[in-house]
């Protein structure tokens, strides 16, 4: 029972108690004696006595509890936010109440801040711990069904983050990525900033980021620890459309508002497209990607404006979409005029109901002012790589919790996606403009064996319609704290 | 459902909650299809050296028409020459006269350097100074073209080859060719009417013909072989592969890298990078001396350096590929050997005996590095085999040079068992 009602509880029974006592003290002075008035008499002021005493045990009580509800009070205001979110979460269903709480907290925060805001509720503000560790990781198994000299077995990443909060309303976010295990000069590894950000909770609607933080972009980007997604590799669209671990460098406001709405939008640094290199056939995996500058010494001219629009309003389902635009020219001396304007907008929707998890995502991203580049690498053949105009994804997914043991889970899934980096290409003349790519269709089969709360083993199938050499098993395990 | 097998499944899961979900159906679906994993067909992925290039018969429109354009030498001035007829396919594509010098359209130009081999240059690169500082790619001995496009337009605007005084002459011809149709019908049928933009064409479409025809890339030697798995190199060839790699004989695999790459790509033989060998002077073709190579070359156009930058570059020129280095009939820039016994020889005896090299018009001994003599600071003495003493005993002897020509010859394209 809430300190409040208990509060109320108290209040009520003494206010009952006190206006009952003149009438059973009335009572007691007008009720018939049973044996002999001197006996009757001492009996009633042994009663008024003890109930005196027992008025003032209660007021006692009364002290006491007005004294913690200050303290909780205060307690509050500094996790107003946090519970907020809380409470969305609390109003879904309870199967899902783990993704579901992932999941609410990536529309408005870093991932643990919502755990964090739930294990803080209601304890005392002092033992919620100011600096936090947090951590993902996946290590990934690849078996290509023809070519198995393709083979592969990665530590495809390792993350450690550390998140302080400085007081109630302020807080850094960081995290630090390693990939693929070993990084120098001749190893294939990366070290990369992923996060770095300072939050700062402006009023209880509004909180205001400053750094540099994942894009609010699909399902998938702001919430890609293993444990959050099906399957062993990240999705098609939400790594070859939309560039996830996408992020960039600028200022964010997020906004939480009633029915589970957040808005989120700012001005954050954008693409160098001035880098494009068409003879590098990774461009063809995810143009985003290949232009991306992940705010290491970010070529700042053009600066790009993004929003995103998430609604949580009914338990368990989600709905939203983004929009992003920004030059990539960065006044470069390839960049041609400096007239690439790169837009990536998607939406996405999704359920989780008696077990089920669907979803489904849409992203398209376009680049303006090709022509021209393009003209400057004028080529032909197979292995030129001209950037694109247009490029777009789709997926739909589903997956069930189909087994629970203890706090093992098994679920299935299917996601079926169509997703194209070469849609389009603006028109060179006659002759010369580059043949756009075939649609790749992907089917994925797999299943996730969640074991306690973050840690997941994986294993799926993946078949390529186009390109049939990428057809493989995927085993992994991955965790997530 | 057989009792043994649910009897099985039973000992892995609780048989109740599954049958009472999904029922059976989702679960056999994922393990047959796990089950269904690494047993697929391996096919022999076909290994033709680093690239993965189309038949003839495959080759693109614009291809096609490259190849037509490639062989049609009713684009020069007179009608004489086309790109074939230096670029010999049966030679490697280089020269198959005996001529040092090639001749030009009107039969009475000299060229001022050896025509090359156009083989394997599709894994060139536009010219740039690298982050070590040291220049390499481009197209032509200087590097000059930054693609084989843009290399592709030279000879037909050189006086001294195709001899055509300008871009609009050669599309009048090509609007008369047999496959002047064919063109109008990829790039329009107003494209004759815009001359520039039709060059530009005919550019593209010799650099897809050199891109898509195998034959400008085969991987067809005894050497690629040999990387296969499929030929032995016999004794001789193998000492001959040894001298090539050791840093302390022949030391050619520095410049001419023989190794098979990490990505599982055949070796060009070339880094294309420059250097400059101060070879002699070729008394015999006039229009050859004083070369200054890379120094005088537009490749360094919009670099902005140094007049000494710049000056250390002269005597530099391209390091040519060595495939098919036995059939060439000239080596270096200048075409001053013939030979190729002859040039093992010099390379070893460059700086231990000067004195057999270095010839003034009539045969005697002249100054070393006697075609460039200002530039005699550029030419690299520091590494194997050029750092032997004046006098001293070559890095190889003549047994050692039979071994290293054997192996040479291994490099030819077109070897059969």
């Amino acid at each position: 029972m809430k300190l409040t009602q208990r509060f109320a509880l108290l209040t009520g029974t003494c206010l009952s108690l006190t206006a009952l006592a003149p009438v059973t003290a009335f009572a007691a002075n007008t009720s018939p004696a049973p044996r002999g008035t001197a006996g009757a008499a001492g009996a009633t002021s042994a009663r008024e006595r003890a109930l005196m005493e027992r008025l003032e045990q209660l007021s006692a009580d009364l002290q006491t509890l007005k004294a913690e509800m200050a303290d909780l009070r205060r307690q509050q205001q500094s996790d107003r936010a946090a519970v907020a979110t809380a409470a969305a979460t609390a109003t879904e269903s309870a199967s899902a109440a783990r993704a579901s709480a992932a999941a609410a907290a990536s529309a408005a925060t870093a991932s643990n801040t919502a755990v964090l805001a739930v294990n803080g509720a209601g304890q005392d503000a002092a033992s919620a711990p100011a600096t936090v560790l947090t951590g993902y990781g996946e290590v990934n198994y690849n078996r290509y069904q023809r070519d198995k000299s393709k083979n592969e077995a990665d530590v495809r990443r390792l993350v450690l983050g550390v998140q302080h909060r400085f007081d109630a309303r302020t807080k850094l976010v960081t995290e630090l990525e390693v990939e693929h295990s070993v990084t120098s000069a001749s190893d294939k590894g990366e070290v990369a900033i992923e996060q770095a950000y300072v939050e700062r909770q402006l009023n209880d609607q509004w909180a205001m980021r400053a750094g540099l933080f994942l894009m609010p972009s699909g399902l998938l980007n702001e919430n890609h620890e293993p444990t959050a997604y099906y399957g062993v590799e990240r999705n098609f669209v939400e790594t070859a459309i939309i560039p996830s671990t996408w992020r960039e460098g600028g200022l964010q406001f997020v906004g939480n508002f009633d029915q589970g709405l957040t808005l989120q939008m700012g001005v954050s640094t954008s693409f160098d497209v001035s880098k494009w290199s068409s003879t590098d056939a990774e461009t063809a995996d995810s143009p985003l990607g290949a232009v991306h500058q992940e705010m290491s010494q970010a070529h700042a001219k053009d600066l790009a404006f993004f929003g995103a629009l998430n609604w949580r309003g009914v338990p368990g389902l989600q709905l939203g979409g983004s929009v992003f635009s920004g030059k990539g020219g960065q006044g470069q001396a390839t960049a041609a005029g400096n007239g690439l304007r790169v837009s990536l907008w998607d939406l996405h929707a999704r359920y989780m109901v008696a077990g089920w998890d669907l979803s489904a995502v849409y992203a398209r991203g376009t680049i303006g002012g090709t022509a021209a580049f393009n003209t400057l690498t004028l080529s032909s053949g197979p292995d030129w790589y001209p950037v694109p105009k247009r490029f777009d994804g789709a997926y739909v997914q589903a997956a069930y919790k189909l087994w629970t043991s203890g706090d093992l889970s098994l679920s299935p899934f299917v996601r079926l996606e169509r997703f194209n980096t070469r849609k389009a290409y603006a028109d060179l003349g006659l002759g010369l403009t580059q043949t756009a790519a075939p649609t790749e269709q992907v089917r994925t089969v797999g299943a996730n064996l969640n074991v306690g709360d973050g840690v997941v083993f994986k294993a799926d199938i993946q078949r390529f319609q186009e390109n049939k050499d990428r057809n493989r098993l995927d085993l992994g395990v991955g965790w997530s704290f | 459902m057989p009792s043994q097998m649910r009897a099985a499944v039973g000992s892995l899961f609780p048989l109740r909650r599954l049958t009472s979900r999904l029922g059976w159906g989702a679960c056999l679906a994922l393990a047959l299809g796990l089950a269904a994993c690494g047993g697929g067909g391996s096919s022999e992925s076909a290994s033709t050296g680093g690239a993965d290039r189309a038949t003839a018969a495959a080759m693109s429109p614009m291809a096609q028409l490259g190849e037509k354009i490639f062989r049609d030498a009713s684009l020069s001035a007179t009608g004489h020459q086309s790109c074939a007829s230096c670029h010999d396919a049966a030679n490697a594509h280089a020269p198959s006269n005996h001529l040092v010098v090639q001749l030009g359209d009107d039969g009475v130009s000299v060229g001022g350097r050896v025509a090359p081999s156009m083989r394997y240059l599709i894994y060139n690169r536009a010219f740039r100074i690298e982050a070590d500082g040291t220049p390499a790619g481009g197209f032509f001995w200087d590097g000059r073209a930054a693609s084989l496009a843009e290399q592709a337009k030279g000879p037909f605007l050189n006086p001294k080859e195709m001899n055509q005084p300008d871009a609009a002459a050669v599309v009048r011809k090509l609007s008369v060719a047999t496959y002047a149709a064919e063109f109008q019908a990829l790039f329009g049928t107003d494209i004759f009417t815009r001359p520039d933009d039709a060059f530009e064409r005919v550019a593209l479409a010799l650099q897809a013909y050199q891109k898509e025809d195998s034959d400008f890339a085969p991987f067809s030697s005894k050497y690629d072989a040999f990387l296969r798995g499929k030929a032995r190199l016999s004794d001789a060839e193998l000492r001959g592969l040894a001298l090539f790699n050791s840093a302390s004989k022949g030391n050619c695999a520095a410049c001419h890298p023989s190794a098979m790459g990490a990505d599982g790509s055949f070796p060009l033989f070339t880094d294309f990078s420059y250097d400059a060998l101060g070879v002699p002077r070729n008394q015999s073709a006039p229009s050859t001396w004083g070369d200054q190579g890379l120094c005088a070359s537009a490749a360094l156009d919009g670099l902005n350096l140094s007049t000494t930058a710049r000056e250390a570059l002269c005597g530099k020129f391209k390091v040519p590929s060595l495939r098919n280095v036995a059939v060439r009939q000239a080596y270096f820039h200048n075409g001053r050997f013939t030979d190729l016994r002859e040039v093992l020889t010099f390379y070893v005896q460059r700086d231990t005996h000067p004195e057999r090299w270095y010839l003034d018009g009539s045969q005697a001994v002249d100054v070393k590095f006697n075609d460039l003599p200002a530039y005699a600071a550029n030419v690299n003495r520091s590494e194997a085999p050029y750092n032997r003493p004046l006098g001293g005993t070559p890095a190889l002897d003549a047994a050692e040079i039979e071994d290293l020509l054997a192996f040479l010859q291994t490099l030819t394209d077109g070897w059969t068992p």
